[in-house]
């Protein structure tokens, strides 16, 4: 039970660590100044001590959006594979549930967005609806192959099976689920080229869009809510495609888990800056590509047993 | 013996980078393969030429024979190529450096007892024509060069995929000599999963039919032998396609070891709808060098049909006939289209002098040759296939339907027969009198041909024919 | 080991399917033959086969850095349009891709089960050569028709290395002396081209 809370509690700490160092590297690879690795907390204590101003048009649900934004991602922090073998994990929950959860969460995003009543706000969730929906499908076909190879469903028993057992005999169709998470990994968290998170031109916009109108302590929850999203991504990556270095001592391994979200941090960072962002409606032959992989590794399994 | 087959290509190749000195001598040279043949038919086979990777039987000596002619027919025509055409040296001085790559990998394709020696000769025969095809100066020689170039491959490709697969199937009984087709032949039977050859043997024969422009690729051969020179569709009809008949003859001869009714039902169905689309195509052609290319498509289907009916005397008469009479026509049709290329009214008119009168005499007999009246080997080889067909029939109760199949393609046969009579009526009886000039080099070749034809018939080479399966 | 890169062959095969940049195409190309390279030594290491190591490492010199290298140059001197949009639309593809797997991968599995060994990879090389032919019919422009073409030859030797239990040496040479030629005629299809433009 100690090792699952600290491991919740780091992954909840190194959360916004991890956006920022993905900031670092990149200004760093650009020859500019690097950011400090802490600047978003910095960024969340200032936005908490900044007063909160609610658009006029705005019901009540600009004031209830915020939290429902994060709880579901904190809830899913709590069923994630463990980092350690031995920890406590929640065995039961399937792709279907973590799915849901993270697009409840972007529901109410994209309602937070339409609240205001601004056209920024509605351009950003139209973008949003459109981007999640061709992200869903390929996000259940991967965790569910996946959780096929662990032969089991439930995703944090999937991890504990992988990493017990490498389907080695699988290789192919897990080289395909991974590289069709990395792309939903990239899109559902709005990095390059599907959305710049750095950029407010309203040409490019998704996620930013969103939130043009929320201010001080809701738009630190909100931004608290993106690297969760990330975290989360990121750790399921980690702990479904890199599944090795659970048996180490508990706390090692829990470094060890702690490097691969760096690690998957950095492979943004470098796709990030070799990448230019691709047109609204070139997304979808990004997100194609991604259907046809996730597609390819259940009949890869289902068929061939490769 | 290989290097003395190979030593005239190989002297083409050389002498195509000072082509002006010594071009008239290259028909003598490409004689001198004649030479090693001769030799060929006279020692024991099979005879070893390269290990076991090249060996000569009767059957590919044979094949050999009829090509080396053609070849040499050929060179003699390619003397006057620049006179009826428009073409600059450097196009004809790379034309011969290819014809002679081209006929190298094709010396090795027949000859090969090895599958994987045949699929590299044709593999290399077919990239060479790809250039020979883009040494045309019309303008659809640059995109059909492309065209050829692709689907070349695609049929090239399936060959090799097919070669795999059927290596893959034999190698559990035979070992790395599963790529020798004497050892595939012998052991057959014992090939335990029989599937997986014929899987392989349907996608090589694939590749061979699209090769030959079977359904569904009819038109394909056609445009493109339309869109290059004149004696690019006699080398694709003489040399080209009997290296390609040839694979399909040893091929099917294994797989009617393995499984006689599937490999007759797989050829029945394709070569029949094969010659039923490419009689009404040839219905509608406008010019010589369709109708002649699309009649070549349903000569190899009718060898093809032959071959497996087990008329293998038939085939391999109607084959060489076939090989003698279509690059024959090809070659002419230089001197036909000399009013232009899609004038066929008065193309037998107007020949002057020994040279034209003697090519005006040739072309008619050809022409009538190739609907097989009676002189014609293609009479005898037809009559005798579907007599063998009928044969085949007899003992089993699908005798009915091989005889609707051999009316059928009577039927279909007639249509061709009859568009070739007005073809020849409308050459021979309408258009206006104009002067065309024909040269002693091509004569010479169509005199060839049309030796070469009657020795065909002579009962010596019906004796060897018979022999040979 | 040899599953993993079986599966990047077959990845980077649907990538170049829908892949706009001729640069990209040829990345992909190359990384396709580095992994059919890498798999023929693997294999050839396992088998103790010689003729499978050579071709292995042929295949890593030619097809993975030599090819592609040397298209790119042509390319760049020929100043051939580097904008290679599929005919084929992209949500069309996406559907289609998956059909023509799944329709391969059924239509290997009477083959599978009689090539002892490594019976998955027959259903991914057919796999991978309908998808070449895919590449192949999806575009108008030459160059990704070129890559098609490789790239079928790339199926057909993943083919033969595995289903075979790897080719006899001769052959696998000849086919190596083919692409070359291959490429060469290209190269004097694509000259030829420019040079004929260059005049008018």
């Amino acid at each position: 039970m100690i090792f699952y809370i600290t491991t919740i509690i780091i992954m909840v700490l190194i959360a916004p660590i991890l956006l920022s160092f993905i900031k670092m590297v990149k200004m760093y690879l650009l020859f500019k100044r690097p950011i400090s690795i802490l600047q978003g907390y910095k960024d969340v204590s200032k936005l908490i001590t900044k007063e909160t101003i609610i658009s006029k048009e705005a019901s009540d649900i600009t004031r209830i959006a915020p939290f429902l934004v994060l709880s579901p991602l904190l809830l899913v922090l709590f069923f994630l594979p463990p980092a350690t073998s031995g920890a406590f994990y929640v065995s039961f929950v399937d792709a279907f549930t973590i799915t849901g959860l993270i697009t409840l969460s972007t529901f109410f995003l994209m309602l937070l967005g339409l609240d205001s009543a601004s056209s920024f706000g509605g351009l950003g969730s139209s973008r949003e609806a459109f981007i999640s929906a061709l992200v869903e499908p390929a996000m259940i076909l991967t965790i569910f192959s996946v959780s096929m190879m662990a032969n089991n469903l439930g995703v944090a028993q999937a991890g504990v099976n992988l990493a017990k057992e490498f389907p080695s005999n699988h290789m192919a169709s897990f080289l395909f689920a991974g590289i069709s998470f990395f792309i939903l990994l990239i899109a559902e968290n709005g990095r390059i080229p599907v959305d710049n998170p750095e950029t407010h031109l309203e040409l490019t916009m998704v996620h930013e869009a969103m939130i043009l109108d929320i201010t001080g302590f809701y738009l630190a929850l909100i931004e608290s809510a993106a690297s969760i999203k990330f975290v989360i991504f990121a750790s399921l990556f980690a702990s479904l495609f890199m599944p090795f270095g659970l048996d180490l001592n508990p706390w090692l391994s829990i470094l060890l888990f702690v490097a691969k979200l760096f690690f998957v941090a950095l492979l943004v960072a470098l796709i990030e800056v070799n990448t230019a962002k691709l047109r609204l409606f070139k997304v979808p032959n990004l997100l194609g590509i991604a259907i046809v992989f996730a597609f390819l590794s259940l009949i890869t399994f289902y068929v061939l047993g490769a | 013996m290989l290097s003395m087959l190979l030593l005239p290509a190989i002297f083409m190749l050389l002498a195509s980078f000072k082509l002006q000195s010594v071009r008239k001598l290259l028909p003598f040279t490409s004689l001198a393969i004649l030479l090693p043949i001769v030799e060929l038919f006279r020692l024991p086979k099979p005879y070893s030429l390269w290990g076991d990777y090249l060996v000569a039987n009767d059957l590919n000596t044979y094949i050999l024979l009829v090509s080396s002619i053609v070849g040499i027919g050929v060179t003699l025509a390619l003397l006057t190529l620049d006179k009826h055409v428009d073409v600059t040296p450097k196009a004809i001085q790379s034309f011969y450096r290819f014809f002679a790559l081209f006929w190298i990998g094709l010396i090795f394709s027949i000859l090969a007892n090895h599958m994987g020696i045949f699929w590299i000769g044709l593999e290399m025969a077919t990239l060479s024509t790809v250039y020979m095809i883009k040494t045309s100066s019309y303008p659809s020689a640059d995109k059909e060069a492309w065209n050829y170039m692709i689907v070349g491959a695609i049929a090239i490709s399936l060959v090799l995929f097919g070669i795999i697969l059927i290596y893959a199937s034999a190698k559990p009984v035979l070992g790395e000599d599963a790529m020798l087709f004497d050892a595939l032949l012998s052991k057959a039977h014992k090939i335990n999963s029989p599937f997986l050859f014929e899987m392989g043997f349907a996608i090589t024969s694939m590749g061979f039919f699209i090769k030959m422009g079977f359904f569904p690729m009819n038109l394909w051969l056609a445009n493109i032998e339309r869109a290059s020179f004149y004696p690019i569709a006699a080398l694709f009809s003489g040399i080209l396609e009997s290296a390609v008949i040839a694979g399909f003859f040893r091929f099917s001869q294994i797989a009617d070891i393995i499984n006689r009714s599937h490999l007759l039902g797989f050829v029945f169905v394709y070569t029949i709808l094969t010659i039923f689309i490419v009689s009404f195509l040839i219905f509608r052609a406008k010019d010589f060098m369709r109708i002649f290319s699309l009649s070549g498509i349903e000569h190899m289907a009718l060898i093809a049909l032959f071959w497996v009916s087990g008329g293998t005397f038939a085939a391999l008469l109607h084959f060489g006939a076939h090989a003698f009479l279509k690059p024959a026509l090809f070659l002419s049709t230089g001197v036909l289209e000399s009013q232009g290329r899609y004038q066929i009214t008065g193309a037998l008119k107007g020949y002057s002098g020994i040279s034209g009168k003697l090519f005006y005499l040739l072309v008619s007999l050809f022409m009538l040759g190739i609907i097989s009246l009676p002189p014609s080997p293609m009479f005898f080889s037809e009559l005798y296939g579907f007599g063998a067909m009928v044969d085949m029939a007899k003992d089993s109760h699908h005798l009915i339907a091989m005889i609707g199949a051999v009316t059928l393609l009577l039927i279909l046969l007639s249509i061709i027969f009859y568009r070739f009579v007005q073809l020849y009526q409308s050459m021979k009886y309408e258009g206006k009198t104009v002067e065309k000039r024909v040269y002693f080099s091509e004569v010479l070749a169509l005199s060839l041909f049309a030796i070469s034809l009657i020795v065909l018939l002579s009962p010596s080479s019906i004796h060897f024919l018979r022999s040979i399966v | 080991m040899v599953e993993f890169f079986i599966g990047i062959f077959l990845a980077t095969l649907i990538t170049a399917l829908f892949t706009t940049r001729l640069y990209r195409l040829l990345l992909w190309y190359s990384l396709n033959s580095m992994s059919l390279g890498l798999l023929a030594l693997i294999l050839g290491g396992q088998f103790e086969d010689r003729a499978m190591i050579i071709s292995g490492i042929i295949t890593l010199i030619v097809k993975a850095m030599g090819i592609p290298y040397f298209l790119k140059y042509l390319s760049e001197r020929l100043s051939l349009n580097r904008q290679i949009s599929p005919n084929i639309k992209i949500q069309h593809s996406i559907i289609l891709i998956p059909a023509i797997l799944v329709f391969t991968f059924y239509l290997a599995e009477p083959i599978s089960h009689m090539v002892q060994g490594n019976s998955n990879y027959v259903a991914i090389s057919i796999s991978s050569l309908f998808l070449s032919l895919l590449l192949m019919m999806e575009h108008t422009n030459i160059a990704p028709k070129i890559i098609g073409f490789l790239s079928m030859e790339n199926a057909l030797f993943l083919l033969g290395t595995t289903a075979t239990g790897g080719m006899p040496m001769l052959v696998e040479l000849g086919i190596f002396f083919d692409l070359l030629m291959a490429i060469v005629v290209v190269n004097l299809l694509l000259k030829n081209e420019e040079e004929v433009e260059g005049d008018a």
